[in-house]
C-alpha cells in the first residue's frame, strides 16, 4: 500500500506538469464537446485526434486520448438531458428520466446530478483501476465466448425491466431490436445478412445512427410541428441544483452505479455502453417508487451516468495490466502508445511506471477538471432551453446529421438515422417503447456470435455452458432471476385479485 | 375497431414474415452447429408470436385515429428535407446543403424573415463546418467549387 | 404565390449547381497539383492505419502536396477498396490495401454474390511491408516446437483450436495454408478482428493463433506466448531462432500480410510512374524508417513488375485457400 501511494505521488508529480495539464486538458475539452455533439461518441473523437497526437511524447499523447474518452462520458449527458438526443449510444438512457425532469423544471438539478455522479464515478474506479489492475486483468481474461454468453443473457433479462408499459409490447419492441442487429455480415460464415448489395450494412446498422434516429430524430419529428410549442423553461438560478431530497436519492444509485459500471468495463469486448442500461435496470429494481422511472426519477439519471463514467477506468485495465485491445477505443490507444515506441504489454506497468502512474494521477486530475468545467456551465447549458423551438429543431436536425456523418463518413449512416426516425415517430404515436430496441440491436450480434463460437470451441457440445465454472454461475443467477420473477407475479396475481373485492368493502390493508 | 396496439401488432407479425421469406437462403444449420439462417427466423418466430399477442389483447388501447396526428404533416416535410440532405449532402457539399436546408425550414415552413432566416442558416452552416472540418478535422464533404 | 415562385427557383439552382458538380472537370495540369487521398479500408490504430500514416506523411514531401490519410471502414475493408475502385482514375484518389483485397473477391464468388470489387479495378503501385505471420502458443503449452504441434495435430483431427480475425479473413487463412500443407485439421474459431482472436489466446480460450509478428512480440518476450515456426520465406528478424514452414518442409505455406498501394486502373501511365517514383524515395526516407521501426513492421518495397509478380502469386494462392475452405456450411 505504502509502495502504492509512493508511486502515485510520483504520477502526480508527472502528472501536474504544465504540458501534461495542459494536454489533459484539451483532451477533456475536446471530449466534453464530441459528448455533447449527438452521434460524434468517443470512438470517433478518439480516432480522428490520434494522427494529433504522433508529435507529442507518449504521455501527453495518452493523457489527452484518455481525457477524450471519459470527458464525452460528462458531456454526453447534456443534450440527452436538456433535448431527449443522446450524445453518445452510451446516454441513450439518461434521454428518458433526465429529459423527464427538465420538463419538470429540474434541468439543472438532472445535468448537475449527472456531473457529481460521473465525477464520484469516475475518481473511485480510478481508484480500484490504481489498486486492482493486475489481478482483475487476470480475471478478466477468463471470459471466454461462454461466459460473454451467460453474461449477455443476464443483460437480455434487464430488458424486462427497463420500461414500465406493456410487457408484451416492450419485448415486442427488444426482439424488433434483435433482429435490426442481425443485418450485416455473418462472422461465422462469412454470408452476407439482409443487406441487399449495399455493402455499408456489412458492419450492421450501427448503434450511433438508431440510437440518433430513434431518439433525437423521432423527438424533433414528434415535437416540431404540434400547435402550441414546447413551454420555454426559463429555471432560476436557485432552481439549478438539486434539493437535498434529489440528493438523497441520489447517493445509492451513484455508488451501485460506479460499481457496476466498472466490472462490466473489465471484461474484454463487451460494449461499455451495456453499463449504463444495466445501471437503469438494476435502480428500476431496487427502487421503492418504480413508477417514478420514466416520469424523472433521479436515480434513472444518478445511476446510468456514473456507471458509464466508471466503465470507461474499467476498459483500462486489461489494456494496462496485460497490453490487450479490450476494445475498439483501448485498441486505438494501444496504438497510439505502439507509435511513440512504448511497446504494450504485460510489463507496461513494471517498464515504463512513469507512463503508468502518469496516466493515473492525469485521471484524478482530468476528473476534477471536468467538474469545474461541467458545473458552472449547467447554467450556460440550461439557457438553451431558452431558444425558441423553431430556430432549435433546425439545429438539432444539424447537429444530428453531423454526428451520425461524421462516424464513418459515410451518407447512408445518415440514411438510417432518418429512417429510424420516421420508425420512431410512429412507434412513439402507437404507443411502444423505443429503448428496447437500442438495447437488442447491440446485444444482438454480440449473443449469437457468442453462443456460435462457445459451439465452435466445444464442437457442438451444449455442456460447456455449465462445465466452466463462471458461464455456469452466471446462468445460474440468471435461472434463479427468472424463477424468483415467475414466483412474485404469480404470488402479486393471487394478492391482486384479492384486493379488489377488499378495497370496495372500503377496508384498508 | 383499428386501435394503437392492433395496428402496430399486426405491423410487426408482417415484418417477421418478411424477415422469414428473406431467410430462405440462409442455411439453417443444426441444434448444434447455428448457421446463419438460425437466429433470425428464431427471433422473427418470436417476434410473429408477440405481435400476434399485441394484436389479441390489443383491444383496448387506443382507437388510432384518437392518438393525435396533427404535427404528421410537419414531420413529413421534415423527413422529405432529411432525404434532400442525405441526396445532396455529397453531390453539393456539407455548406451548401445545409444552407438550403436550414433557410428552407426556417424562412418557409416557420415563416421567419427572410433577413434572419438567411443570417441564422449562414451562421450556422458555415459556423459548424468550421468546427467540425477544421477544428476537428472530420472531413466533411465539398461541393462543386470546392465550397 | 410569391415565396412558392421563390422555392422553385431555388430548387431550379440547386439541380443546376448537382449538374455542374457532376461535369468532368478539365484539368490539363501537371500531376499533382491538388492535395490526395490515401484512403485506408481499416478503422485507425489498426496496422493498415499506422503503416499508411507514415507513408502518407513521406510522400507529402515528395509529391509537395499534402497526401490525408481517409480511413472508409466497414465490411473487413471491402467498402474503402470499393470506394477507389469506383473512384476517378485520376491519381488523386489512391489505395492502402493489405491482403484481403485478393481475399474479398473471392469471398463473394463462393457465395455466389456480385463482387464489391474485382482485383483487376485496380493498378499496382508499390509494396510497402510484408509481414510475414507467426505461429504462436501460449508459454504453458506443451509445444515446444512446431514438429510437436503438427505431430499432435495429426493424433488428434479437430481437437487442437485456433483463433483467427474473422472468417475468410488473412488469419484464418494463414492457418488454412498450413493445414492444407501439412495435412492437419485444426477447429478453428473465429473473432472480431485480431484484438478478441490474441485475447481468447491469451486468456486459454483458444490453442493456438497465427498474428503478424509485432502485436505478439511484447507478449514472447514477457514470456507469455511462444513463437512455433513462421509462414514468410526469411526467418522474422526479431526472432531469429524461429523456423520457418518452407524450412520445416511445408512450402506451400507461405503467407504475408502484406500492405500495398494501389491506383484505380486506368490511371495514366505517367501518374503512375510519378506515384512510384514518389513510393521508391518515400519508403527510403529516414523518418519513415524510424516509424516503421517503432511498429516492429520491416520495410519490404517491391515496384512495378515485382511487385505484380509477388501480388500476383499471392492471389493465386489466396484464391485456391479460399476455394478449399468452401462454404463452412455445407461441411
Amino acid at each position: 500500500m505504502a509502495e502504492t501511494l509512493q508511486s502515485l505521488a510520483r504520477g502526480f508529480s508527472v502528472a501536474l506538469q504544465p504540458a501534461v495539464l495542459l494536454y489533459a486538458f484539451v483532451g477533456c475539452v475536446v471530449g466534453t464537446l464530441v459528448g455533447v455533439l449527438p452521434g460524434v461518441g468517443p470512438l470517433a473523437g478518439i480516432s480522428l485526434l490520434l494522427p494529433a497526437t504522433f508529435g507529442l511524447t507518449a504521455t501527453n499523447a495518452i493523457v489527452m486520448l484518455a481525457g477524450i474518452y471519459y470527458g464525452a462520458m460528462y458531456g454526453g449527458s447534456t443534450t440527452s438531458i436538456l433535448m431527449r438526443i443522446p450524445g453518445e449510444a452510451a446516454s441513450v438512457m439518461t434521454c428518458i428520466d433526465g429529459y423527464a425532469m427538465a420538463r419538470k423544471g429540474r434541468a439543472g438539478a438532472a445535468l448537475a446530478i449527472a456531473a457529481i455522479g460521473s465525477f464520484i464515478a469516475g475518481t473511485g474506479s480510478v481508484m480500484a483501476l490504481m489498486l486492482l489492475a493486475p489481478p482483475l486483468a487476470n480475471f478478466a481474461l477468463r471470459f471466454g465466448p461462454p461466459e460473454y454468453f451467460a453474461l449477455l443473457l443476464l443483460g437480455l433479462l434487464v430488458l424486462a425491466y427497463m420500461s414500465g408499459g406493456s410487457m408484451v409490447k416492450s419485448l415486442a419492441m427488444a426482439v424488433l431490436g434483435l433482429l435490426l442487429g442481425m443485418i450485416g455480415i455473418d462472422q461465422m460464415s462469412g454470408f452476407f445478412r439482409f443487406s441487399y448489395g449495399v455493402v455499408e450494412l456489412g458492419d450492421g446498422l450501427g448503434v450511433v445512427p438508431i440510437a440518433v434516429g430513434l431518439f433525437g430524430i423521432a423527438e424533433v419529428l414528434a415535437t416540431a410541428g404540434q400547435e402550441v410549442p414546447p413551454k420555454v423553461l426559463k429555471p432560476k438560478l436557485r432552481e439549478l441544483l438539486p434539493s437535498r431530497q434529489e440528493w438523497r436519492e441520489s447517493v445509492m444509485p451513484i455508488g451501485r452505479g460506479t460499481v457496476l459500471g466498472f466490472l462490466i468495463g473489465i471484461i474484454p469486448g463487451s460494449a461499455h455502453i451495456i453499463s449504463s442500461f444495466v445501471s437503469y435496470a438494476v435502480e428500476r429494481r431496487l427502487s421503492r417508487h418504480p413508477e417514478e422511472f420514466g416520469h424523472g426519477a433521479v436515480a434513472g439519471v444518478a445511476g446510468p451516468e456514473s456507471a458509464n463514467n466508471s466503465a470507461t477506468s474499467g476498459a483500462f485495465v486489461p489494456m494496462l495490466a496485460l497490453g490487450v485491445p479490450s476494445g475498439p477505443i483501448p485498441a486505438v490507444m494501444l496504438a497510439a502508445l505502439m507509435v511513440h515506441g512504448v511497446s504494450p504489454g504485460p510489463l507496461l506497468i513494471k517498464q515504463q511506471p512513469e507512463l503508468f502512474w502518469g496516466f493515473i494521477a492525469s485521471m484524478y486530475v482530468g476528473n476534477l477538471m471536468l467538474l469545474a468545467l461541467n458545473l458552472p456551465m449547467v447554467g450556460i447549458f440550461v439557457n438553451v432551453l431558452r431558444v425558441p423551438y423553431s430556430l432549435l429543431y433546425p439545429s438539432i436536425i444539424m447537429f444530428c446529421v453531423v454526428g451520425v456523418y461524421a462516424v464513418n463518413g459515410s451518407v447512408v449512416d445518415v440514411w438510417i438515422a432518418l429512417i429510424m426516425g420516421a420508425l420512431g415517430y410512429i412507434l412513439r404515436k402507437l404507443g411502444f417503447e423505443t429503448a428496447p430496441i437500442v438495447l437488442g440491436a447491440i446485444l444482438a450480434p454480440m449473443i449469437e456470435l457468442a453462443l456460435r463460437q462457445s459451439l465452435a470451441m466445444s464442437d457442438g457440445q451444449y455442456a460447456i455452458f455449465v462445465s466452466r465454472p463462471i458461464a455456469g454461475t452466471l446462468l445460474a443467477v440468471g435461472a434463479a432471476l427468472v424463477l424468483l420473477n415467475l414466483v412474485s407475479w404469480m404470488v402479486r396475481g393471487f394478492d391482486w385479485r384479492k384486493r379488489i373485492p377488499l378495497d370496495e368493502h372500503g377496508e384498508n390493508l | 375497431m383499428l386501435t394503437t396496439d392492433r395496428v402496430g401488432g399486426s405491423a410487426l407479425c408482417l415484418l417477421a414474415l418478411f424477415v422469414i421469406w428473406e431467410s430462405r437462403t440462409l442455411p439453417l444449420g443444426t441444434w448444434r452447429n447455428p448457421g446463419p439462417g438460425y437466429f433470425p427466423v428464431l427471433l422473427a418466430a418470436l417476434l410473429l408470436i408477440l405481435g400476434a399477442l399485441a394484436c389479441m389483447m390489443g383491444g383496448g388501447a387506443a382507437p388510432v385515429t384518437g392518438v393525435g396526428w396533427g404535427e404528421a404533416g410537419h414531420a413529413l416535410v421534415i423527413l422529405g428535407l432529411g432525404a434532400f440532405i442525405c441526396l445532396a449532402l455529397e453531390r453539393l457539399g456539407y455548406r451548401l446543403t445545409m444552407l438550403s436546408a436550414l433557410l428552407f425550414l426556417v424562412w418557409l415552413v416557420e415563416k421567419k424573415s427572410l433577413l434572419a432566416a438567411a443570417a441564422f442558416a449562414f451562421g450556422l452552416a458555415f459556423g459548424s463546418f468550421y468546427l467540425f472540418d477544421t477544428l476537428l478535422r472530420v472531413s466533411l464533404p465539398r461541393g462543386p467549387f470546392g465550397i | 404565390m410569391t415565396r412558392l415562385r421563390l422555392l422553385l427557383a431555388f430548387l431550379a439552382l440547386a439541380a443546376f449547381i448537382v449538374l455542374a458538380a457532376g461535369y468532368p472537370a478539365v484539368a490539363q495540369e501537371p500531376y499533382p497539383s491538388r492535395p490526395i487521398s490515401l484512403v485506408v479500408p481499416f478503422p485507425p490504430g489498426g496496422v493498415a492505419d499506422l503503416t499508411a500514416r507514415p507513408v502518407a506523411v513521406a510522400m507529402e514531401k515528395v509529391l509537395k502536396q499534402p497526401v490525408g490519410v481517409v480511413n472508409k471502414t466497414g465490411a473487413a475493408g471491402a467498402v474503402g477498396i470499393q470506394s477507389v475502385a469506383t473512384s476517378k482514375p485520376d491519381g488523386y484518389t489512391l489505395l492502402l490495401a493489405l491482403s484481403s483485397i485478393s481475399i474479398i473477391p473471392e469471398a463473394d464468388k463462393l457465395f455466389g454474390r456480385p463482387p464489391a470489387f474485382t482485383v483487376d479495378q485496380f493498378a499496382p503501385v508499390a509494396l510497402i511491408s510484408a509481414d510475414p505471420t507467426i505461429l504462436v502458443v501460449r508459454a504453458e503449452s506443451s509445444w515446444k516446437t512446431a514438429k510437436d504441434f503438427i505431430e499432435d495435430a495429426k493424433k488428434r483431427p479437430n481437437q487442437i483450436s485456433y483463433s483467427s480475425s474473422g472468417i475468410y479473413g488473412t488469419l484464418h487463412m494463414a492457418m488454412e495454408l498450413l493445414s492444407h500443407a501439412a495435412g492437419i485439421k485444426l477447429r478453428h474459431v473465429p473473432y472480431a478482428g485480431g484484438g478478441p482472436a490474441l485475447t481468447a489466446l491469451l486468456g486459454g480460450h483458444v490453442d493456438a493463433l497465427a498474428s503478424g509478428p509485432s502485436v505478439v512480440l511484447p507478449q514472447i518476450k514477457a514470456g507469455k506466448l511462444r513463437a512455433l515456426a513462421g509462414w514468410g520465406d526469411k526467418r522474422v528478424a526479431a526472432l531469429p531462432e524461429v523456423p520457418t514452414f518452407k524450412e520445416l518442409g511445408y512450402p506451400e505455406a507461405e503467407f504475408y500480410i502484406w500492405a500495398g498501394l494501389f491506383a484505380p486502373k486506368g490511371t495514366p501511365e505517367p501518374v503512375l510512374a510519378k506515384l512510384r517514383e514518389a513510393a521508391r524515395v518515400a519508403v527510403a526516407d529516414p523518418e519513415f524508417k524510424s516509424a516503421m521501426d517503432k511498429l516492429e513492421t520491416p520495410i519490404t518495397f517491391k515496384q512495378g513488375a515485382e511487385f505484380q509478380k509477388f501480388f500476383d502469386a499471392d492471389a493465386h494462392r489466396l484464391a485456391e485457400g479460399v476455394r478449399k475452405v468452401g462454404r463452412v456450411e455445407q461441411k
